[in-house]
């Protein structure tokens, strides 16, 4: 790809949760792009250093960065490496989340703080960190990546379907408050995705979800990870506040 | 050391910028809201363009009202109390506050965040 083609070229963009799944995808996409990418990681080293191969295979520049993003204090710290690196940031993609279903009858607390903490409060205070950035130059994206669960309940997932839910609202609030200074914010709700994350519920019910899924497969870690990219994109300097689905049209049936 | 002049048009520059204003419309007695159209957004704005031009740090509701005026003690029927004076005295040093006490109308108030304000605010951290 000529240089001419890459549209993110030097762009500093920070990747949540890119060492494995939707943020590793994310986090390629955009170096394929040109862009310089901040993969942030929680412990899992080994796998970050893979998806920074894999950036600069792909023609981007990357840096690891660990932080916890359930940790206010490991946010603000986040930022301030970056920008010590990079000098700013022009795109945020939040999407270290976390998952500890259960039924709510017996729900633990520190697994709902756990989930709150890193889908909600991780996406809300990154945010807010990254802003005087973005104000100051007058440009920025943040994508947040909720889950189709937001919006259509699942047995099990009180405190993810509440965090991502939250994390929608929040999304059309902030839209709203940073679109005169050129800031567009925006989610994508992916369906069922091949990551760890929903391996197990793939094994357990793989016909039976298969057969919900209209277009008969499930989403790959690039599906989303293209979408993503789109929301960065001048293309869409018009769309803000919006959650737009990748999820082979899994929420468009009624379930039976 | 910056003089005056040298503040006055270091703020000009950050006004510009962050409410995208013509220089020219930028005067010592324009007010932010009223004169140069300043929202709410843009207050946070500013103070970050001050503290990265300046090499200042303006804490949070240092510079701008954070909540004063919702506290129903310090507002009754559109103006503020003498208490409510007295608070903003203390905690907006930086505000002609006196000009305001002569007709404390909530309204007015806005008529305060003038850019001399801002050049009065920044000179006094610089020192």
């Amino acid at each position: 790809m000529s240089s001419s083609e890459k549209k993110f070229e030097n762009k500093v963009v920070i990747v949540t949760g890119a060492s494995r799944g939707i943020g590793k995808a994310v986090a390629v996409g955009f170096g394929s792009q040109g862009a310089r990418i901040a993969i942030n990681y929680k412990s899992n080293k080994d796998a970050a250093q893979e998806t920074a191969q894999l950036v600069e295979q792909a023609g981007g520049k990357a840096l690891l960065f660990q932080a916890d993003i359930s940790s206010r204090i490991d946010c603000e710290k986040l930022l301030e490496q970056v920008v010590a690196k990079w000098e700013t940031v022009h795109i945020l993609v939040n999407n270290a989340g976390v998952a500890k279903d259960g039924l709510v009858m017996g729900l633990d607390e520190n697994d709902w703080d756990a989930v709150i903490k890193t889908n909600l409060d991780g996406t809300v205070f990154l945010s807010k960190a990254v802003l005087p950035y973005m104000m100051m130059q007058k440009y920025g994206r943040i994508i947040n990546i909720s889950s189709v669960s937001a919006g259509n309940g699942r047995r099990g997932q009180g405190a993810y379907s509440s965090s991502k839910g939250a994390v929608e609202a929040f999304t059309r609030v902030l839209a709203l408050e940073v679109a005169p200074k050129n800031i567009t914010v925006n989610a994508i709700a992916p369906g069922m995705v091949e990551t760890d994350m929903s391996d197990l519920v793939r094994g357990l019910a793989n016909k039976q979800i298969l057969a919900q899924i209209p277009v008969g497969r499930y989403a790959k870690p690039e599906d989303v990870a293209d979408s993503v990219l789109f929301l960065a994109s001048d293309k869409a300097s018009y769309i803000t506040g919006q959650v737009i689905r990748v999820d082979g049209g899994i929420t468009l049936g009624i379930g039976i | 050391m910056l003089t005056k002049d040298e503040v006055y048009s270091k703020v000009t520059d950050c006004l510009v910028d962050a409410l995208g204003v013509d220089e020219d419309e930028v005067s010592p007695d324009a007010t932010l809201t009223g004169d140069l159209g300043a929202e709410s957004i843009d207050f946070l704005d500013i103070v970050f363009r001050l503290e990265k031009s300046f090499g200042i740090k303006i804490p949070r509701g240092g510079l701008f009202l954070e909540n004063i005026l919702s506290n129903p003690e310090f507002v009754k029927d559109g103006r503020v109390t003498e208490k409510g004076l007295q608070e903003l005295r203390e905690k907006m040093p930086h505000l002609d506050i006196d000009k305001f006490a002569k007709e404390p109308n909530v309204n007015n108030f806005a008529d305060l965040f003038t850019v001399e304000m801002l050049v009065n605010y920044v000179s006094t951290k610089l020192n």
